[in-house]
């Protein structure tokens, strides 16, 4: 369960300050796939870090599991992140010098999951996005829609309860990218993950269980999402 | 992150920029080649004055003068406190005398006394043959010489002599060996032979016992023939009784029972009016000399170490910058700011290591080549100049390594504190 609590987030200062997130309140229950929408500006990547850990918001609450991320030591946030969370971004950030193999084992490394356990999970994560005889291979070698798959191999290798995508279809064509959405979904719906997908193609925004559009740092409308006392309709 | 795994990482990323890494490796291992070369010639240089040292002077010896008087200073007559006799350059020089000796060997640890005999004589010949020029010094069995024929163990009998293998060439001796147990004559003149009456000479007739070659080391066994102490003091009293000189030595070698205890006797004799020098400190001066040496090499390796790690710090702050994205995923994936610093050092310490290597074995390549060469030119004998110490080789590259990860330290430090978000922003 994620629960955010009138998060506010402002960039700049004085006269320039700019209210990039303004009272956001929603839970997203353990498991849902979300859908955070809006034009660009909006706001709505700026959520997704907040929610992640990665920015933290001047007022509010991420509470994920009962306890408030916005309040630990960085060092705990970034094992948090390690342990719980994953991201697949637009423009892949996979390492095109390095094997597939180097690249996914990346988490691994980063939680410390122990030598002997990383070849076999790599190469399930490898094999649920069909790459599994690409292991050897140079990332730089893949077409566009196989480093996305790489990138969710990446994603999911550790088996994280919240994945979090950034546009994740949009530097592909609709075929392409419609096989890296079935992956993610699948991967949501088999692990019990929420996923939490920051788009602005409604097409990919209708697949999900619920939709939050955000305007101008605020909550424009939600679809399938109860949203809690402290939220804002406008 | 593991540090293993940190590790493994960072040299990764050095093999994907080969060309840059191996440059500044090797900008690095110019420093190493310098240090590594030049601590090499300090290691040989001093191994080979040692060998010089051991080779002509005896550890258990002290050569020791008396102090002479200040230049300008009036000094009382004394007649019986040996005297002074004009030295080069018409400055006064003072000598031991017979009492001095006897004062010198009631110091506690000394063993015996022996002045400086050294006497001139005329000339050397043998049956048949032309006379020549010799100079005469007396042997100990404590200084190592080469022999080319025959071999002398323990003390050298009266009537005995090594000859030099120039002398026994000169001689007429087929070879060194044919010199051995042949016997050659020594004249000397009697020196308080008066003006009107005709020099008195004498003749002494030695055994050859053996001759001794030419060394890289010795310096004695190249110009002086050796006889024993008894002999030479015989020469010598023949060659100056009467004279103003006799009994009085420019230089006595005092000879003590325990080596380590040279340095307190030699305290002592300073006390009493004496300048002593041991076998160390003819070492000590050499040494300064080559450590001097050594410290201008090293001085150069130091720059270019120096240089490099500007080249360190420079690749470093490009490599962040170019791996901006890389950082800000490692971080939005829960890589700690310091193990983000880490992979940066991690990276330097590689070049440095890479550096030191690279650097270091050059230096061994070149060294173990040139070796022969210095050899050959220098005249050494056997003798390496270039001597690589293990550990003195692992130092360097641990130093270096050192060098490096201090030099990537402003890198690591910008690539640590890098914003994920913003570093994940840039296309």
């Amino acid at each position: 369960m994620i629960e955010i609590k009138s998060i506010t987030k402002t960039y700049g200062k004085k006269q320039n300050a700019f209210l990039a997130l303004d009272n956001i309140s929603f839970d997203v229950p353990d498991g849902m796939t979300i859908a955070i929408i809006g034009k660009s500006g909006s706001g709505k990547s700026t959520l997704m870090h907040a929610m992640s850990g990665l920015d933290r918001p001047e007022i509010g609450e991420v509470v994920i599991d009962g306890e408030n991320i916005l309040t630990l030591k960085q060092r705990k946030i970034d094992a948090f992140r390690a342990s719980k969370m994953s991201f697949i971004f637009q423009s892949f950030f996979i390492q095109p010098n390095e094997t597939c193999y180097d690249n996914v084992v990346l988490p691994l490394e980063i939680a410390e999951v122990s030598r002997g356990q990383r070849r076999a999970k790599v190469e399930a994560a490898l094999a649920a996005v069909e790459l599994g005889d690409k292991i050897r291979v140079k990332a730089a070698n893949l077409s566009g829609g196989q480093k996305q798959r790489l990138a969710i191999a990446r994603a999911i290798v550790n088996e994280p309860k919240i994945l979090f995508a950034d546009e994740p279809t949009g530097n592909l064509d609709s075929v392409t990218g419609g096989v890296v959405e079935d992956f993610l979904f699948n991967y949501s719906r088999t692990n019990k993950a929420t996923l939490i997908i920051v788009t602005h193609d409604p097409d990919l925004a209708g697949k999900c269980d619920a939709q939050i559009e955000i305007v101008d740092g605020k909550i424009y409308s939600t679809k399938g999402l109860k949203e809690t006392s402290e939220g804002e309709i406008a | 992150m593991k540090i293993s795994d940190t590790i493994r990482r960072a040299g990764r990323s050095l093999r994907q920029a080969k060309a840059r890494t191996l440059l500044t490796s090797l900008a690095i291992g110019v420093g190493a080649f310098t240090i590594t070369l030049s601590l090499a010639g300090g290691q040989g240089g001093r191994d080979y004055t040692d060998a010089i040292v051991k080779a002509n002077t005896d550890v258990n010896e002290l050569l020791v003068t008396k102090k002479a008087p200040q230049a300008n200073a009036i000094q009382e007559y004394a007649p019986n406190t040996g005297g002074t006799s004009t030295g080069p350059l018409g400055r006064s020089v003072a000598t031991i005398s017979n009492a001095d000796i006897a004062d010198i060997q009631k110091i506690d640890g000394v063993e015996s006394v022996t002045p400086n005999y050294e006497p001139s004589v005329n000339y050397i010949t043998t049956e048949g043959q032309k006379k020549y020029v010799a100079t005469l010094a007396t042997y100990s069995p404590s200084v190592a010489l080469e022999y080319a024929a025959g071999s002398v163990s323990g003390e050298l009998g009266d009537n005995e002599i090594i000859l030099t293998q120039d002398y026994a060439a000169v001689l007429g001796f087929a070879n060194a060996a044919d010199a051995v147990g042949k016997t050659v004559v020594i004249n000397a003149t009697k020196l308080s032979t008066s003006f009107e009456k005709v020099p008195q000479t004498k003749d002494y007739t030695f055994v050859v016992k053996a001759v001794s070659s030419k060394s890289g080391l010795a310096f004695r066994s190249q110009s002086s023939m050796l006889i024993s102490i008894n002999e030479a003091k015989n020469i010598y009293t023949y060659v100056n009784e009467g004279t103003s000189a006799y009994g009085q030595f420019l230089l006595t070698s005092v000879h003590v029972k325990d080596a380590s205890k040279a340095s307190d006797i030699k305290s002592v004799l300073a006390s009493k009016g004496y300048d002593a020098q041991t076998a160390a400190d003819v070492l000590g001066t050499v040494n300064t000399f080559i450590n001097v040496l050594l410290g201008i090499l090293l001085g150069f390796g130091a720059l270019a170490v120096l240089t490099s790690v500007f080249g360190i710090i420079n690749t470093q702050y490009i490599s962040v910058l170019e791996r901006t994205q890389q950082i800000g995923l490692m971080k939005a994936l829960g890589m700690s700011a310091r193990d983000v610093g880490r992979l940066f050092k991690y990276e330097a310490a590689w070049v440095g290591f890479l550096g030191g290597v690279i650097g270091s074995g050059f230096a061994f390549i070149v060294g173990t080549l040139a070796n022969p060469l210095i050899t050959k030119a220098l005249n050494l004998g056997d003798i390496s100049l270039l001597k690589f110490a293990p550990t003195q080789v692992a130092i360097v590259i641990v130093g270096l390594i050192l060098i490096s990860v201090g030099a990537g330290i402003l890198p690591a430090r910008k690539a640590s504190r890098l914003d994920p978000i913003e570093a994940l922003r840039t296309e």
